[in-house]
């Protein structure tokens, strides 16, 4: 029985929680309080206040130790939001309790409506119960690997290594395996079939009391199976990035600060020699001697120069425009060109013809090129030209 | 006979003591002809070639065993130092730029003084300078003006080899 009112209690927790704060960090550390150690927090205090803790029931004694009792040690550890982290086994053990309860929810869903509301009810607890301490846990493992990170306790390196090990292997994947919906053993697996089944029950069951029980259930489902996906993001993208990053960087300062204890006695990493080609190199020689074969030409080359022994020809337009004025009206332009170059030259070079057509962009003839436009071939050496067919009838004014 | 592209500047790279990296031209040419470079050094010259994600490089026999120490040398002092200084050595020499007074600074204060005075290539200012752009011209920093550099994916190299330190000891411990 207890021995006062419950806001003594409280006032009493109030007033002492400093005394009360030191018992319970003692506890965390070595797992009980031993007797010198309370005797000497309450000197320490200058307030004997032994006897209200065992009658208040707030310490338990463990034969002639004492324990802070776990109503009391949760309390505080909550408030204080000091969690150690649990190891999954641990949280774990809700796995069974809830698949049993809900197997036998399943099972009875027609049975006694008292018992089938009562085990809603203690399953919702237990829900509640599991996600509290995952939450404790996911909480209790940031805070231990941002302490890590800030390595405030100044530890070793190696140690880091040994602690970031551990969170990993024994802490963090395992529990996010617990948390891990596509794995048809988890918890997680098991809330969403429970969600599935209070939906449709919430709707269908003929008992009022169980269908109010059902929707309960159904919400908390929808909130924790939220949270529980948020939990596991912040293992796999914060913590587990975070704990392996520590890992990693501990595990290469160990290696350098080993490696810098003797670094000329230690093996290094081969690298490349590089290979270049210097001019007091061994294959001097031979690079020198395949330069020099290159003018190893016995056979005499002689360049002939090319003797033109044609006068370069000038196109003189004066003669030309005289002729074609004489022989006005030309009929077919381009024929004319090939006549007029044959009867001077016997052969028609192209250069010429070309030279000859362009006294028909002359601005002072007149050029007809007929209603419909026709077309002539002229051959010329190899080449033959597709001409139109062009009349020139004026030359000026004349 | 047909050679990829850039075979020529992937030779003399490789062959300069280079290390190639992801972001160069030459990289896709060697990762797609992986199979026929490493027969094209290993038959040409007995060197074996390593194509990593982040950097191709050469190994001989003949390695250049002093720069490759001097080189570990200076990453681990690097290293120890800015972790000393409670700054995030990985990712500092992962991603941030170092300006040369900053690692002047490093080296000046460092508690491995003795170490650093009895190297050739790291005693004083002017010869981390020289040796600041050995590492340059073997890309295993970029420099990024006249006195500031970042570290390239090469460094990893040397950070395995850190790992591997470890591993060797504790394989021996067991």
């Amino acid at each position: 029985m207890m021995k006062a009112e419950p806001r003594t209690i409280l006032r009493f927790l109030l007033e002492y929680f400093e005394i009360i704060n030191e018992l319970y960090e003692i506890q965390s550390k070595d797992s009980v309080i031993t007797f010198e150690a309370l005797n000497e927090i309450i000197t320490k205090h200058k307030t004997d206040i032994k006897q209200q803790l065992i009658d208040y029931k707030i310490l338990n004694s463990v034969n002639d130790n004492f324990e802070i009792r776990t109503v009391y040690y949760n309390l505080i550890e909550f408030i204080l939001s000091e969690f150690k982290p649990m190891l999954p086994e641990t949280i774990e053990k809700y796995h069974v309790s809830i698949a049993e309860l809900f197997r036998k929810i399943k099972d009875n869903i027609n049975g006694d409506k008292i018992i089938l509301n009562q085990r809603l009810t203690d399953l919702a607890g237990e829900i509640r119960a599991f996600y509290e301490m995952v939450e404790k846990n996911t909480i209790s493992l940031l805070n231990e690997t941002r302490e890590l990170k800030a390595n405030v306790k100044k530890i070793d390196y190696r140690e880091k290594i040994v602690r970031a090990s551990r969170w990993i292997d024994e802490y963090i994947i395992p529990l996010n395996k617990i948390l891990d919906i596509n794995h048809s053993a988890s918890i997680a697996n098991k809330l969403y079939d429970i969600s599935e089944f209070s939906n449709k029950h919430r709707l269908v069951c003929d008992d009022e009391n169980t269908r109010v029980l059902f929707e309960k259930l159904y919400f908390q489902m929808i909130q924790v199976n939220d949270n529980l996906l948020r939990q596991s993001k912040i293992l796999t993208t914060e913590l587990l990035p975070l704990i392996e990053r520590i890992r990693t960087e501990s595990i290469i300062l160990t290696g350098w600060i080993t490696f810098l204890k003797n670094p000329y006695k230690q093996k290094v990493p081969k690298i490349f020699e590089g290979k270049r080609t210097n001019i007091y190199s061994k294959n001097t020689f031979f690079n020198a001697s395949e330069l020099f074969e290159q003018f190893k030409n016995d056979t005499a080359v002689y360049f002939e120069e090319e003797i033109n022994t044609d006068e370069k020809w000038i196109f003189d337009k004066e003669f030309f425009t005289e002729k074609l004025k004489s022989n006005l009206p030309v009929t077919d332009f381009f024929k004319w060109c090939n006549k007029t170059l044959k009867e001077e030259y016997k052969k028609v070079e192209i250069e010429k013809f070309f030279a000859l057509t362009t006294l028909a962009f002359d601005e002072d003839i007149q050029r007809d090129f007929g209603k419909k436009p026709e077309f002539d071939k002229i051959k010329i050496n190899d080449l033959t030209l597709t001409v139109p067919k062009i009349t020139i009838t004026k030359y000026g004014i004349s | 006979m047909e050679f990829p592209n850039h075979h020529r500047q992937i030779v003399e790279d490789l062959m300069s003591g280079k290390f190639i990296l992801p972001q160069e031209r030459t990289y896709p040419v060697l990762k797609d002809n992986e199979q026929s470079y490493t027969y094209f050094f290993k038959a040409s010259f007995n060197y074996d070639l390593k194509i990593t994600q982040d950097f191709v490089y050469l190994v001989s026999d003949e390695s250049n065993e002093t720069l490759s120490r001097d080189i570990c040398i200076f990453i681990a002092i690097l290293s120890y130092e800015i972790d000393r200084e409670g700054k995030n050595f990985m990712e500092l020499i992962q991603f941030s730029e170092f300006e040369i007074d900053e690692i002047e600074n490093y080296f000046t204060n460092s508690s491995y003084i003795d170490l650093i005075l009895s190297n050739k290539q790291l005693k004083d200012t002017d010869s981390r300078k020289n040796f600041i752009n050995t590492l340059n011209r073997r890309n295993i920093i970029e420099k990024t003006s006249d006195n500031r550099f970042m570290f390239t994916s090469a460094h990893k190299f040397f950070m395995d080899f850190a790992v591997d330190i470890v591993k060797f000891e504790n394989a021996e411990q067991n």
